[in-house]
């Protein structure tokens, strides 16, 4: 039995929002920790991976491991019809064929009812293991997205180097080129405009701006993203949760040579 | 051996799965062998004190494995960029080859090397050798270097390096002298003692030119069949010594352990065959991974071949793939998240949708592999694709197109795209699968008797090769010739595989002539016949008898099911059937032509009245082009072939059986006559009976069998347009139009046309028409045409590139077929129909459209071979 009550249905609109347009299907794994998400696009250079730490919801219970198969179209359309700040409870049985949504009104009465049918998902889940990176950046989460969807006007791929003291995205296309260049700053009143950057070895990696894109879906998680690149190794794009996190892993393009 | 151990272990790196993917990267002491080999680093310039020779080797076996396994590159790559180890490089290695070359000592060794450089073909096939080699031989020295991968990078790369020195060594001379004397052979004459084999060799050489460059048609037709036969041994025994060369070259093609066909096998043949420009070589190369299909699982081998062919199925189920663009460039789009406007872009720098496909799906790697494709699973997707209908058929499409591409590896995703377009492209013509499928099953039989000679001489498989092309006329079905093959023998196929009603078989066709008198000679000796030529559609009528259920059928000129197009036939065939015989007739399969009809005055309308009829869900009642039907031909009757059998016996059973219902149901209008006048008369009362001419057949004897699918020189076609001009209109494809002026503002006022050339498969440009069309025909060209329109010529269309006046304002899809007549055949720069023959294109004077052959598809368009007939008859002539 999975009873989770979220304090509000936005955090999980959110979720569902910035992942939706990387896959369609996938297994809501839910365990006494929490629930967790794996799934990987069509196409399979992104990897996306979810966390919804326990201590998220302001009640949750789940005795036993539950696999929610979702499409996540029309899940985001039922949380959709639940006001922001709603309380959001999901109920599923222990072998689920649906899985219900509540949404209670806070300043009134209404309670409003929905479930949703499962899908058998065939998906085999990967154990990621830790790793060191080549560099570790962060920075606000809402520059990010600006930078990448501006250079996206440019170019398919976005290029990402990083140096001790700099950080330069690039993107070159047909119609021009364009560079945006940020420097390590601490700000003390505002942390979470602050941007770090740890080196261990010069980074020089090129993504493709379609999955980046989708990627900044998750910009409103968190004020900042965190930014893991080894060279010619999948990087890690993380955006933190109260408790747990959403990362996406993508595996960079290789350019002809 | 140690190259098989290296390829080994990135497999499995590559099948690895992400959190591997991960700590694969912390892997980076454990050095691959083509790591190095691949990595270009310029700055280093100190190489291995090694000779020259061994130099060139690595550099060409390096270069090699890169094309073989494009995406080992990549995948490898991430190993690269931590490698400590110095790396051995091919472009300081290419410096040295290049001293070598200067250096011009004359010895041997260099003069091989140069040789090797020249083809990486060739270079490919001895390092196949090597390792075959190696493997037989040197049994000690493989597990020796074995286990040296393990030890250290360093080492394994020099024993490899040594190795593959010491073998090349071993294999030049024995090569070389083979080379040698084949080479002198061809220029020597024949009678120098050498060994038999070599002799006929330069024999079928000889033989092949003169081929290239054939007497008319004259003689063609007059040229006995035993010399045909010779020629095909002559052939068959070229082929066999090719086999010297190349038998060795066998890679891992299969995965035992799932017991299935990787995809990639099939796709590098696919490669290879691209790159191969002879005929026999590419024949050979598909037979035998025909063999090897075979040996590995017999029950694969069906699919493969329709992989080959980029079929689906027997034609006359009628399922086909050919989609279109915009679908593949969306597929594209999801697999490797490139926006569609590049990859439009691409593809019009490319031209290839295939290849944007590919490098596409290069530059954007997977964060881990799907499981890699096989030939059984692409083949269902490929069905299934084909079989998806309505409303979500596209997004169903898509999906399953993107999961296989996301799937694909290297050139996987080419050739994939390039099926799913409908087209393969590599210039394997259907006739030469046939001819290899032959020489597979024959040598399989061999193989699997355990007779001593595995190798099948040239004469059992022309035999084979004949057996089979026969069989496949009567059922063009591969699945049944290939399964009963391996049931009963190739050579057993006619007692097994005959035709019966419900599988159409090929039909046979009709030379042109020009004369009643060239008639007259051909058939000096022989009873023939005359029939009226309609002007209508081919018809191959079934009646079919299944399970004491009737079923009729109607069956166009290329085994395509138009039953839906004739309800009406389908619907009264059962009152032509004399009433006295109606219990007897229980399956029969008529040779007909449907020809418009026009009731109230009992006469023939033209062909273009019948083209207005509607081709799918026609409703009897809504028919207004009444259709009469001519049988001409009774092929088989009470599932008793009937083929082998004179036509007079033949026409004897039609009229036993059948009952003419006027304005219905007719037999074709004949007269036996060998009297020039009668067949002038009866000549001129076709035409005025709004007939096309005549057709001459050999009446009694041998000569008078049904032969399906052959243009045979026993039936004859004389049309009153022949007697003019070159014999025969032509059949052509329209590629291009240019815009029409004045009158024809707003339509296209010309077109470009193009002969299919079925050796390349491309499309060679041969004139530009304006003339013969009606102002309604124009309108209605331009409707049908402007939905064909292409941005960029395709990658098979043939035409002067250079030439700007060569060049359509538009260029179409090659789908629409004109039939074309011409006063006369010229030579000209601007045009390519032929020009492998004669340096320039066969172009065609005064064309005249006369009209749109809607039953024809465009690689039944007159062949470029055949315009290259046409024009040495005629010049042969003047």
């Amino acid at each position: 039995m999975l009873e989770g009550k979220f304090e509000e249905a936005s955090l999980l609109k959110k979720v569902v929002e910035s992942i939706k347009d990387s896959v369609q299907l996938c297994n809501f794994v839910c365990s006494e920790h929490g629930i967790t998400v794996q799934a990987v696009d069509d196409s399979r250079v992104l990897l996306v991976s979810l966390l919804i730490g326990n201590e998220v919801f302001s009640d949750y219970r789940c005795d036993r491991n539950i696999t929610l198969g979702v499409d996540l179209k029309s899940f985001a359309k039922i949380i959709r019809c639940g006001g922001n700040d709603d309380y959001l409870t999901l109920i599923a049985e222990d072998s689920p064929d649906s899985v219900t949504l509540v949404f209670e009104d806070k300043n009134s009465d209404r309670i409003s009812e929905y479930s949703l049918k499962l899908m058998e998902i065939d998906n085999e889940f990967l154990k990621i293991d830790d790793m060191d990176y080549d560099s570790v950046i962060k920075m606000p989460s809402i520059d990010f997205q600006k930078i990448c969807r501006d250079l996206s006007t440019l170019s398919e791929s976005l290029q990402i180097l990083i140096t001790k003291d700099s950080i330069k995205f690039m993107a070159e296309g047909e119609t021009g080129n364009g560079s945006v260049i940020l420097k390590p700053r601490t700000d003390i009143d505002k942390p979470e405009q602050s941007i770090t950057v740890k080196l261990n070895n010069a980074v020089n990696s090129t993504f493709g701006l379609k999955y980046i894109a989708d990627i900044v879906k998750g910009t409103s998680l968190s004020n900042q993203i965190v930014i893991k690149i080894s060279n010619r190794t999948p990087a890690l794009f993380e955006y933190k949760l109260q408790s747990g996190y959403l990362r996406f892993y993508l595996a960079p393009k290789f350019e002809d040579e | 051996m140690s190259i098989k151990k290296t390829q080994k272990k990135q497999h499995n790196f590559r099948q690895q799965s992400l959190a591997s993917f991960f700590s694969g990267a912390k892997q980076n002491d454990k050095v691959d062998i083509k790591t190095l080999l691949s990595k270009p680093n310029p700055s280093n310039t100190s190489v291995s004190d090694s000779n020259d020779l061994s130099n060139v080797k690595i550099h060409k076996l390096s270069d090699n494995m890169i094309d073989n396994e494009q995406k080992e590159k990549i995948l490898t790559k991430k190993d690269q960029s931590d490698n400590h180890f110095e790396p051995i490089e091919p472009q300081s290695l290419s410096k040295r080859k290049r001293t070598t070359k200067k250096d011009d000592t004359n010895s041997e060794t260099v003069e091989k090397s140069t040789e090797l450089l020249q083809s990486k073909r060739s270079s490919k096939s001895k390092i196949k050798t090597k390792k075959s080699k190696a493997a037989s031989n040197k049994k000690s020295k493989k597990v020796e270097n074995e286990d040296a991968i393990d030890i250290s990078s360093d080492n394994e790369s020099a024993i490899e390096i040594n190795d593959s020195t010491e073998d090349a060594i071993d294999e030049k001379p024995a090569q070389k002298k083979r080379k040698l004397t084949r080479k002198k052979l061809v220029n020597a004459n024949l009678d120098d003692s050498e060994s038999d084999n070599e002799k006929i060799n330069v024999a079928s050489i000889n033989e092949t030119n003169a081929d290239d460059t054939d007497p008319p048609e004259d003689d063609e037709m007059l040229r006995h069949n035993s010399s045909i036969h010779e020629n095909e041994i002559k052939e068959a025994e070229e082929l066999a010594s090719i086999s010297l060369e190349e038998t060795k070259t066998k890679i891992p093609r299969f995965n035992p352990e799932d017991n299935s066909i990787p995809y990639k096998s099939i796709c590098d043949l696919f490669q290879e065959i691209e790159n191969e420009s002879s005929r026999l070589k590419i024949i050979k190369l598909c037979s035998e991974f025909f063999l090897d299909v075979l040996k590995f699982d017999p029950k694969s081998l069906i699919i493969v071949v329709y992989l080959f062919i980029n079929r689906l199925g027997p034609d006359y189920e009628g399922l086909e793939l050919g989609l279109g663009e915009t679908l593949l460039i969306k597929t594209i789009t999801q697999s490797s998240g490139r926006s569609a406007a590049n990859i439009k872009k691409d593809l019009k720098d490319i031209g290839d949708l295939g290849e944007v496909a590919q490098k596409s799906r290069v530059t954007q790697p997977a964060m881990f592999k799907p499981k890699t494709l096989d030939a059984l699973t692409v083949f269902n997707n490929l069905k299934n694709i084909a079989n998806s209908k309505g409303s979500n058929s596209q997004q169903k499409k898509i999906n399953h197109i993107t999961k296989m591409l996301t799937a694909c590896e290297g050139n996987e995703a080419k050739f994939l795209i390039r099926s799913l377009e409908g087209k393969l492209r590599i210039g394997l013509a259907e006739k030469s699968v046939l001819v290899s499928l032959a020489q597979a099953l024959v040598t399989f039989e061999l193989v699997s008797d355990g007779k001593k000679s595995k190798k099948a001489s040239a004469e059992l498989i022309v035999k084979a090769e004949d057996k089979i092309r026969e069989a496949f006329c009567q059922v063009p079905n591969y699945k049944t010739i290939i399964d009963k093959s391996i049931e009963y023998g190739v050579l057993k196929l006619d007692e097994h595989v005959r035709l019966s009603p419900g599988v159409p078989l090929k039909p046979m066709l009709a030379k042109p002539t020009k004369s009643i008198s060239e008639i007259l000679d051909r058939f000096q000796n022989e009873v023939f016949t005359c029939e009226y030529k309609y002007d209508g559609e081919r018809a191959q009528i079934h009646l079919i008898h299944d399970n004491g259920e009737e079923k009729i059928k109607v069956f166009s000129r290329n085994s395509e099911d138009m039953s839906q197009r004739y309800p009406d036939i389908i619907d009264s065939i059962r009152g032509f059937i004399k009433k006295n015989k109606i219990g007897m007739v229980k399956s029969l399969v008529l040779d007909c032509e449907a020809v418009a009809w026009d009731r109230d005055e009992s006469k023939i309308l033209p062909f273009q009245v019948l083209s207005t009829r509607k081709r799918k869900d026609v409703n009897k009642e809504d028919i207004k082009v009444q259709v009469c039907i001519f049988a001409f031909d009774l092929l088989c009757l009470n599932d008793e072939p009937l083929i082998t059998k004179s036509l007079k016996e033949r026409r004897d059973l039609i009229e036993e059986y059948l009952n003419p219902v006027p304005g219905k149901f007719q037999l074709a209008t004949k007269i036996d006559t060998a009297n020039i006048d009668d067949i002038q008369g009866f000549l001129d009362s076709s035409i005025k009976d709004s007939c096309e001419g005549l057709m001459i057949k050999v009446l009694e004897g041998k000569e008078s069998q049904y032969e399906p699918s052959k243009r045979s020189r026993n039936w004859l076609k004389l049309k009153k347009d022949y007697l003019k001009g070159i014999g025969d209109s032509l059949d052509l494809v329209v590629v291009g139009a240019y815009y029409g002026k004045g009158k024809r503002t707003g339509k296209y006022g010309g077109f470009l046309l193009a002969s299919y050339n079925q050796q390349s498969g491309d499309y060679e440009t041969t004139c530009k028409l304006g003339t013969g069309f009606s102002d309604e025909m124009l309108l209605q060209l331009y409707e049908k045409l402007s939905k064909l329109v292409i941005a960029q010529p395709r990658s098979y269309y043939s035409y002067d590139s250079g030439n700007a006046a060569a060049e359509p304002d538009v260029w179409f899809e090659p789908e629409v077929v004109f039939e074309v007549l011409t006063a006369d055949l010229s030579l000209s720069p601007i045009y390519k129909a032929g020009c492998d023959t004669f340096g320039k294109g066969i172009s065609l004077r005064f064309p005249r459209f006369i009209k749109l052959r809607d039953d024809k598809g465009s690689e039944d368009a007159t062949s470029s071979d055949q315009l290259v007939e046409f024009y040495e008859r005629q010049s042969s002539i003047s």
